[in-house]
């Protein structure tokens, strides 16, 4: 799994790949932590989990980016080290996610704030290798 | 006819400045961009053009989606983007505003002339940055409940007066007099507010900045008297939105558009043009949570400005009053705003969508507050930390030609991973200390870097070409003396 921060004019894009959906998902959250701070520092921060639902792939990954960027506000707390633990399809319910990330005080870390995830030239696909995807965020 | 090829797009010159973009399918109606041959250069490099061509595909788009002169790519909308949808059978784009709802920039006067700031500029520059919070969890000026979130929703800038952050005069000198009827913060989620409040009263960080600055040129002497510009004076500039109680808003709505109005949604270019039909619960809802955080926006930029005026009194050792410190007014970059205009002769209300651009009505026309009314709206237009900002006033073409709007920046050209490697925080800073005497102070080096000088077009050019078109017209110019960001 890994990630690539590309030039976008006003804002930053995440092209991410890995070899699973739950790699793939990882490696855009952990873009977004890369698009906040240029240092993520190694030892500081417990882990915390979190979980989201949404009708379908797409939908979860938004909501997942917007998940973390929510509770980067109120936790105040730059969440990094993405771990993706299961995404399962639920059927008429939609898809869920569960992932862990830890999570660094925001004055510990010499950090930007990405305002949101968008669905400007998202995209999610399935390849010969595994899954890839392109994330635009507003800064 | 004057052609302009840009990768693939045929662009027709319709009079100077002025080029169009033929309907093709989809297009409900033809695209303009508003540039010098210089700006459209710029502007055809990146997406810009695309961008402004898949917001015809809008239902209930009127005449034009049009592209200011300092346009460049965005998300979906371009910035620098306005579209004028019909409110009775068109839509209202969350997207279209963007996710900083009602963003914008105010300017407050001072009586202090250069001179007297001069020497003063480092102490000036700490203090501001140590009291007026900026950056990523840098806390706000008022730690409030939800219940004081909601009270900000519903009243704007009226509850900053009732808690002694403005005074009476600051409301006059704002748009809808800092309240802005139809706020319905039961429309705002929750998570919204959980964001919200905690920033109360804060820059944030990117490009949002509080800038102290000298008024280098006054253009028009009747104007300048009028807005009370003169040369050598001392101004401050503040440049933030709704922080994440906007973003937040916006996204929520984009989720519940992308639920409940697929077939709509299916039929556009980018999903992140989502609109709401006029008419429907959530076009209604979106428009009263939107309402609402445009309110929260204009109480954050107060707040900063109530604390600038605390600052100058402790640096300068005399009364904010006495160093008159008194609002210009405040523009919004980033909002919707139902609005009456006149189509080929006939009366409309439109959901006017102006993202990256400013509402710049003229002198006149009636929702101008009525201190300015006879020499036309305010409009303020910063320009990056190391070139000047404008003050202009709504110019007399700008009801037919923009729906009564103009620029609102330099507009971007370098994109943020780039500056970064082209330019390290500490040097720019040095320089802009060195050579032009700016003081400047950030939360994070990599954020000077990311908004460096030279990652933004021309802001003269931009305006020049307003000015030209009769969009925006020329009041003042401003420069740099202290510059305080995230």
């Amino acid at each position: 799994m890994e990630y690539e921060l590309r030039d976008h004019t006003a804002d930053v894009a995440v092209a991410a790949t890995g070899d699973t959906l739950e790699a793939v998902f990882a490696a855009v959250a952990d873009g977004l932590a890369a698009a906040s701070c240029d240092d993520v520092p190694v030892d500081v921060g417990d882990r915390f989990t979190v979980s989201v639902t949404a009708e379908s792939r797409e939908a979860l990954l938004f909501d997942f980016l917007d998940e973390l960027i929510y509770l980067r506000d109120v936790r105040e707390a730059l969440p990094v080290d993405h771990r993706v633990e299961t995404i399962d399809e639920l059927g008429s319910e939609g898809w869920r996610l569960e992932a862990s990330a830890r999570e660094v005080p925001l004055d510990e870390v010499d950090a930007r704030e990405v305002k949101a995830v968008t669905y400007s030239e998202m995209r999610l696909e399935q390849t010969d290798e595994g899954w890839e995807s392109y994330v635009v965020f507003d800064v | 006819m004057t052609t302009f090829d840009a990768d693939g797009v045929t662009l027709e010159r319709v009079r100077e400045y002025v080029w169009e973009i033929p309907q093709e399918e989809g297009m409900r109606v033809p695209a303009r961009i508003l540039a010098s041959e210089a700006l459209l250069e710029e502007i055809s490099e990146d997406k810009t053009i695309e961008q402004i061509k898949n917001t015809t595909h809008l239902p209930g788009i009127t005449n034009h989606a049009i592209c200011m002169p300092d346009g460049h790519q965005g998300y979906g909308f371009p910035v620098g983007g306005v579209g004028a949808l019909d409110a009775e059978d068109g839509c209202i784009s969350p997207g279209a505003v963007g996710y900083d709802i009602n963003c914008g920039v105010r300017m407050m006067r001072t009586n202090l002339t250069y001179d007297e700031v001069q020497g003063h500029e480092e102490e000036l520059v700490d203090s501001l940055f140590a009291n007026v919070p900026s950056g990523l969890g840098g806390g706000g000026i008022v730690e409030a409940g939800v219940d004081t979130v909601d009270e900000i929703l519903a009243r704007g800038v009226d509850w900053a007066l009732e808690h002694g952050h403005a005074v009476e005069e600051d409301l006059l000198h704002c748009e809808d007099e800092g309240m802005r009827e139809g706020a319905d913060p039961d429309k705002v989620s929750q998570k919204a507010k959980d964001r919200g409040k905690n920033q109360i009263g804060s820059l944030g960080s990117g490009n949002h900045f509080l800038e102290v600055q000298r008024v280098t040129d006054v253009f028009d002497d009747e104007v300048g008297a009028a807005f009370g510009l003169e040369e050598d004076q001392i101004v401050v500039l503040i440049h933030c939105g709704s922080r994440g109680l906007g973003h937040q808003t916006c996204n929520d709505y984009l989720r519940k558009i992308e639920q409940q109005h697929k077939g709509l949604l299916d039929r556009l270019p980018d999903k992140e043009l989502a609109a709401a039909p006029a008419g429907s619960q959530l076009a209604e809802d979106y428009y009263g949570a939107m309402n609402a955080a445009i309110n929260f926006a204009w109480v954050n930029r107060q707040l900063i400005m109530h604390r600038t005026r605390k600052v100058f009194e402790r640096v300068f050792d005399r009364s904010w009053e006495s160093m008159e410190m008194d609002l210009l007014y405040d523009v919004a970059h980033n909002i919707a705003k139902k609005e009456m205009h006149t189509v080929n002769g006939a009366e409309r209300e439109l959901y006017v969508h102006r993202k990256g651009a400013t509402r710049a009505f003229p002198a006149g026309h009636p929702e101008v507050p009525k201190a300015y009314r006879d020499v036309g709206q305010p409009v303020i237009i910063p320009g990056s930390m190391g070139a000047g900002s404008y003050v202009l006033r709504g110019g007399e073409n700008s009801m037919d030609l923009t729906f009564g709007s103009t620029a609102h920046g330099a507009g971007r050209l370098m994109s943020r991973t780039q500056a970064k490697n082209e330019y390290w925080g500490g040097d720019v800073q040095q320089e802009l200390e060195d050579q032009q005497q700016i003081y400047v102070k950030a939360q994070s080096g990599a954020t000077v870097a990311e908004e460096a000088p030279g990652v933004y077009k021309d802001v003269d050019e931009v305006v020049r070409v307003s000015d030209e078109l009769g969009i925006g017209d020329k009041v003042a110019r401003t420069f740099p003396v202290c510059n305080i960001k995230g």
